[in-house]
């Protein structure tokens, strides 16, 4: 009997072991990305449904705050506690990519049946290329257009959107009504990223880029921008809205039009008790080269996860359901092969055909691994001759000096 | 042994085991990262020896860099606009403030209490607070001003470089004011109310009585204020980001939010370390002064 009891504890404590391992090896995935700070996102919701459609995999997902997300992964890089898989809005990717922090996964990609390169756009494609390899895949992308409130330009008898910055200009003057508090245009000339965001795609379509800012068509527009602020077309204030902020003058109406994106679309549906519509960008001559900025966010895996075949299968799985995220998350795919759905509010879809019409035209912000110091060269540039303390021309010199230093030149 | 034992209970040994248990906390808490911070100044950092401590040797070259950085000076004419107006203006209403309550009219310690609110609110959210009151089109100063008749048009205390570092100074200022304001009220309450009676006797009038009994007897008091006050002041950062970041093209950077700016937003960790050793070179003259300032001060 009391062999019987013994035998049986140890049939109870060898059960309890088999329990309490799995009957097949686990593999955890550390996943970081801003979605679930605020709201949820894209990262937060995928990563948890992968998590609960694989028995192999444990996902363990960590929000991260916007401005803390460069930060918190460079030191947890630094000491060794990477996470496996991290989104990075584009122009902070080249950081990581260009010093081999993330995995080079151009063979992964070449080799998977449900990334395909030629799907994605080339510039959001782009900002996860180094030297000719790919390290990540687009999350999703956004860009900037005009938005024009259309009451306020037919009370104006101006039918048709800007098509270049001096007619952009010419109608701000004439939409200006400061017995109403109404400015011509708004825009963001903000010292950070918001205000390179909005101001290099005039770089570009100048001729020019990140590498060459002093060009004579960037100087011209800037000198529209700054006649625009010092004749009051255009509020002072654009030297420190964000674009959040700037629009929201444009929704209740205190200007007829701002420069933003589609982000701001479903705000704009609620708050805006005016008819609307978008443009494109406009170019410097009629017809000229158009450019405009790109945004969005990537996806990429650390070099240092000791688990790259899953973590790649978090990704393809990321990739599958891109078809899902302009309905539920309203950001739109980087994708060409993919039909956005009709949403069946009229001026959102008419806005969103203008934006992926732009979408063509969007160039990435560097890519460099000092993508952050050109940027403050360039606003402040933008900065110093839209407060006028130097001319368009000499605070673009000054900037080509310091990106030339930057870049070795 | 013994005597070893005895004597750390009660003797050399005790007071030997007090100061050891300051310093090691001392150079843990804050000697160390104050070394590992020179110490970068002296480095190339980058994001991959973030980690380490033996980096490639830079010498002066960093210090050189920030130097000739553009803006370099600007921050500089900033850093010493923001810390002398923000100290005087602190100080001043501070002191005319502690005057004020100092006589002693029905609820004067309640009132004088209550403006501590300022002090105890968190910087981010007295930045965000200012942010609304400095807004240029609808913001609340400037409708003010302009229905007294002081201005004609909005001032864009954010957006325009004449007046940005002014609106972080004014935020600061009402920062500041309470906790100047009460330090001098305790100095003032220390002052012996008999010198007073007797300079009346003798037929000191008011401004006499300030200038020669106040003031004197105020002495370390100010000092200590003052010192506290630039150390506060270069430790302000908060109301940056909530206020101006920085901008317009620069026209409100001071040496500290330029420090974080280079190794949180650009990522250049040897520069921002640089700038912030040229800062500690100023806190530690401004503590040299504290100290010698309290030490006259227990001598009485």
């Amino acid at each position: 009997m009391k062999l019987h009891f013994a035998g049986l504890l140890a049939a109870v404590s060898l059960g309890a072991m088999s329990l309490a391992t799995p009957a097949f090896a686990q593999v955890t995935l550390k996943i970081w990305s801003i979605d679930g700070v605020d709201r949820v996102g894209i990262a937060d919701t995928f990563s948890k449904e992968f998590d609960e459609a694989n028995d192999d995999i444990v996902v363990e997902y960590r929000a991260i705050p916007f401005d803390d997300l460069v930060n918190e992964t460079l030191r947890a890089f630094a000491t060794g506690n990477a996470p496996d898989i991290v989104s990075f809005d584009n122009p902070d990717f080249a950081l990581f990519s260009s010093r081999g922090a993330m995995l080079d996964i151009t063979d992964r990609i070449a080799n998977s049946s449900v990334i395909k390169a030629d799907n994605y756009f080339a510039g959001p494609l782009n900002s996860v290329s180094w030297d000719g390899k790919l390290f990540g895949i687009p999350k999703y992308t956004d860009t900037i257009g005009v938005f024009y409130n259309k009451d306020l330009f037919a009370k104006a008898g101006i039918t048709e959107p800007p098509k270049t910055w001096a007619q952009l200009t010419e109608y701000a003057e004439k939409l200006t009504d400061p017995a109403n508090n109404v400015y011509g245009a708004t825009f963001s000339a903000r010292a950070g990223e918001e205000g390179t965001f909005q101001f290099l795609p005039i770089i570009q379509m100048s001729g020019g880029g990140y590498d060459h800012v002093n060009t004579d068509g960037a100087a011209e527009v800037l000198d529209l921008w700054k006649k625009m602020v010092d004749n009051g077309w255009a509020s002072k204030d654009v030297l420190s809205l964000g674009q959040w902020d700037s629009t929201g003058t444009f929704n209740s109406g205190n200007a007829a039009m701002a420069i933003s994106g589609p982000w701001e679309v479903d705000r704009m549906v609620e708050d805006a008790k005016f008819d609307w519509g978008v443009a494109l960008l406009p170019t410097i001559t009629e017809g000229g080269e158009r450019s405009s900025a790109l945004g969005g966010f990537d996806w990429g895996i650390m070099s240092t996860t000791k688990h790259p075949d899953e973590a790649f299968r978090a990704l393809e799985y990321f990739a599958s359901q891109d078809n899902r995220i302009f309905a539920e998350f309203g950001s739109i795919p980087a994708r060409s092969d993919i039909e956005l759905p009709v949403t069946g509010v009229e001026k959102k879809d008419a806005a969103l055909k203008v934006f992926l019409e732009q979408l063509q035209y969007a160039q990435p912000r560097g890519p460099h691994p000092e993508w952050q110091k050109i940027s403050k060269a360039i606003y402040d540039a933008m900065q110093q001759a839209l407060t006028g303390q130097m001319s368009s021309k000499d605070a673009l010199n000054q900037a080509q000096t310091t990106i030339d230093g930057i870049l070795g030149k | 042994m013994r005597r070893f034992l005895g004597s750390l209970r009660d003797g050399a040994g005790f007071d030997i085991l007090l100061v050891g248990a300051a310093m090691v906390f001392l150079i843990a808490m804050a000697g160390l990262p104050l070394i590992y911070n020179v110490l970068m100044s002296f480095q190339q950092v980058d994001m991959f020896t973030l980690g380490s401590l033996i980096r490639p040797w830079a010498g002066f070259q960093n210090y050189i860099d920030v130097v000739r950085e553009p803006a370099f000076w600007l921050v500089a004419k900033n850093t010493f606009i923001f810390v002398f107006f923000s100290m005087g203006g602190q100080f001043v209403i501070g002191f005319a403030l502690a005057l004020f309550f100092a006589q002693n009219f029905p609820g004067a310690s309640t009132i004088r209490g209550l403006f501590l609110v300022s002090w105890v609110m968190p910087g981010l959210v007295v930045g965000a607070i200012w942010s609304w009151i400095l807004a240029g089109d609808f913001g609340v100063l400037n409708t003010i001003l302009k229905n007294f008749g002081v201005i004609s048009s909005n001032i864009f205390w954010k957006s325009d470089p004449a007046f940005s570092i002014w609106a972080v100074v004014i935020a600061n200022i009402w920062l500041g004011l309470a906790f100047n304001m009460l330090l001098l009220s305790v100095g003032l309450a220390a002052i012996p109310r008999d010198l007073y009676e007797a300079a009346e006797l003798d037929g000191a009038n008011a401004f006499q009585r300030f200038w020669t009994i106040t003031l004197p007897m105020m002495r370390s008091t100010i000092g200590a204020v003052l010192s506290l006050g630039l150390i506060g002041t270069l430790q302000q950062f908060d109301l940056f980001p909530a206020i101006t970041e920085g901008g317009p093209a620069n026209t409100s950077t001071v040496a500290q939010f330029w420090s974080w700016q280079m190794s949180f937003k650009l990522y250049d960790f040897a520069k921002g370390a640089t700038i912030s050793v040229m800062m500690l070179i100023l806190v530690l003259i401004a503590s040299i002064i504290y100290v010698r300032s309290t030490r006259h001060e227990v001598r009485g």
